[in-house]
């Protein structure tokens, strides 16, 4: 096995037996749940609640299994996205600050091979974590509707692990440049909001990473939006961040912990 | 360079094969920044440094497979056992099947971790830096390179390590930096005093401790008059270099120790004196590091 093949395992492992298995396939899990139960209660709490005003009439269509979707689709892209950011922020300065990254780069292992498997472990998780998040969701569709196309989920779920993605190489670049894990996450929630922002504007979706932010609700109404430019500049954006990350600690004095003596 | 400092000036350092090398300097000197940059975890702004002739800046991959590394304060990752951090260190050299089970095995012994199955997050400090050394060790390297590895531990922590080390004396190269003199006294066979970036000498430990000079004998006699005879007896001795009194004590600073210690009993019981103890006191590094750095360390 190779050195980025032992990394890769010892990362996974590190998933699988500490806080990391937990926050981010639980929070995916819980809105996946949540998401049908909330597309169902909505238009009748929002009928309870109209009913106490005089004279208020609100008229609603029925929930449908789409709903369902939707509701996912917008807490993944708010609360999941944001959970991300913060999970990530440390995914390489932790390793530095703790003093591990010294004990393996003083290995014959290249800093390549230790940013790399610490991205393609962090992209395991979250694939794993967002397949089963559409699988629960879809089935508690299922149940509650009776009916559960799995196209639109399918999609959006596929798009939006994507924009996850991308948010993984960049928070990997930044906690390279930032030390802090907070300052990390500050600058990944400020391009999250860039982005946020990006996604309405038409001539950003058609050729930046905000296009496939914004396709992931849009698919579920039955948009088809020309997608193959904001996919090409999301994969082609993440493999720069990661590269520069790369470069980036490649160049780093990692005797931090040391005394300068 | 730090700024517009030179943190190491042209250090040139022959380590013989085998041997305890002592990286000595006070807080500041440049020994870290030297052990950094021969780990590979710093660049040096000029210059370059080798080890068994491979370029540390060029060509890390080569020089990391022929030496163990030990930074003052380890980090390990607290959810693995010891022998799993081992492993892991060892694969990572492309060590594995019963040579790797077997090496692990013999370092945990080593480091005096059999038996241990707490995961190392919950390990003293003291277990820490032996599972260091033991993790340092799993390639078995040509050279050991151990940055201050007894600073910050309790003294039986840091017997253990120096234990660890005198065991390892002989069978690998070990290059060793600490400000801690009795341990370099201790474990070391040959010495280098680094200040503000150069080396100022470089010696056997103990052609160093032959350059401290005249040493002392200090004699305990049955009374403070038996003293002061004797005091008054040593006068014109061509050893003596100081005499100092202190009620039945009497310090002697002599120039040879031999001549001396040949001498005073025929003085003492020529006079009828009572001597209760007769001590010759070593030479210590510390005088030859405080003659050689200055009383402040700077």
């Amino acid at each position: 096995m190779s050195a980025f093949g032992v990394l890769l395992r010892k990362e996974l492992s590190e998933i699988r037996r500490t806080w990391r298995i937990w926050v981010l396939p639980a929070i995916l899990l819980f809105i996946a749940v949540t998401s049908p139960i909330l597309a169902e209660i909505t238009p009748e709490l929002v009928r309870s609640l109209a009913s106490d005003q005089p004279g208020v009439v609100i008229e609603l269509p029925d929930p449908a299994p789409l709903d369902s979707y939707r509701q996912l689709v917008s807490q993944l892209s708010q609360i999941g996205l944001l959970a991300l950011i913060i999970t990530t922020a440390g995914i390489v300065s932790a390793e530095v600050r703790s003093g591990t990254a010294i004990l393996v780069l003083t290995k014959p292992v290249s800093r390549r091979a230790f940013v790399l498997a610490k991205v393609v472990a962090q992209l395991i998780l979250l694939a794993a974590a967002t397949v089963l998040a559409a699988l629960v969701c879809w089935a508690g569709t299922l149940a509650i509707f009776g009916e559960a196309p799995a196209g639109e989920l399918v999609a959006a779920a596929g798009l939006w692990l994507l924009v996850a993605a991308g948010f993984v190489c960049l928070m990997t670049l930044f906690s390279t440049l930032v030390t802090a894990q907070a300052g990390a996450a500050g600058a990944g929630i400020a391009a999250y909001f860039v982005l946020s922002i990006l996604a309405g504007w038409g001539p950003a979706q058609r050729w930046t990473p905000a296009g496939v932010f914004h396709a992931t609700s849009a698919v579920i109404d039955g948009a088809r939006p020309e997608l193959a430019g904001p996919i090409l500049t999301t994969l082609v954006l993440g493999a720069l961040a990661v590269a520069a990350a790369v470069r980036r600690l490649d160049r780093a004095e990692l005797a931090a912990r040391a005394r300068a003596t | 360079m730090f700024g517009t400092t030179r943190a190491l000036d042209g250090i040139d350092l022959d380590v013989p094969a085998g041997s305890v090398f002592g990286f000595l300097g006070p807080n500041g000197a440049g020994k870290s920044t030297a052990l950094n940059i021969l780990a590979g975890l710093s660049r040096p702004t000029a210059g370059s440094a080798r080890i068994f002739g491979h370029d540390v800046t060029t060509t890390p991959d080569a020089v990391r497979a022929l030496i163990g590394y030990l930074p003052d304060v380890p980090g390990f990752y607290g959810w693995m056992t010891g022998a799993e951090l081992l492993r892991f260190s060892g694969e990572l050299f492309g060590l594995r099947g019963r040579e790797l089970d077997e090496r692990v095995v013999a370092l945990i012994d080593l480091a005096g971790l059999t038996g241990v199955e707490t995961l190392v997050g919950g390990y003293s400090r003291g277990m820490r830096q032996r599972l260091g050394m033991a993790q340092a060790l799993i390639n078995a390297p040509r050279l050991l390179l151990l940055d201050e590895p007894t600073s910050a531990l309790d003294p039986i922590g840091r017997k253990n390590v120096l234990d660890m080390i005198a065991a390892l004396a002989g069978r690998t190269t070990i290059f060793f930096s600490t400000h801690i003199l009795a341990d370099v006294q201790r474990v070391c066979d040959r010495v280098a005093i680094l200040d503000r970036g150069r080396v100022v000498i470089e010696a056997p430990i103990d052609a160093l401790l032959e350059r401290a000079g005249p040493r002392d004998l200090r004699l305990e006699l049955g009374s403070p008059e038996d003293a002061a005879t004797l005091a008054a007896a040593v006068v014109g001795s061509d050893w003596l270099v100081e005499r100092r009194l202190e009620g039945t004590q009497l310090v002697l600073t002599v120039t040879d120790l031999d001549a001396a210690l040949r001498a005073v009993p025929g003085l003492v019981s020529g006079r009828g004196l009572l001597l209760r103890r007769l001590e010759p006191v070593e030479a210590s590094l510390e005088q030859v590091f405080v003659d050689l750095i200055g009383e402040d360390g700077r």
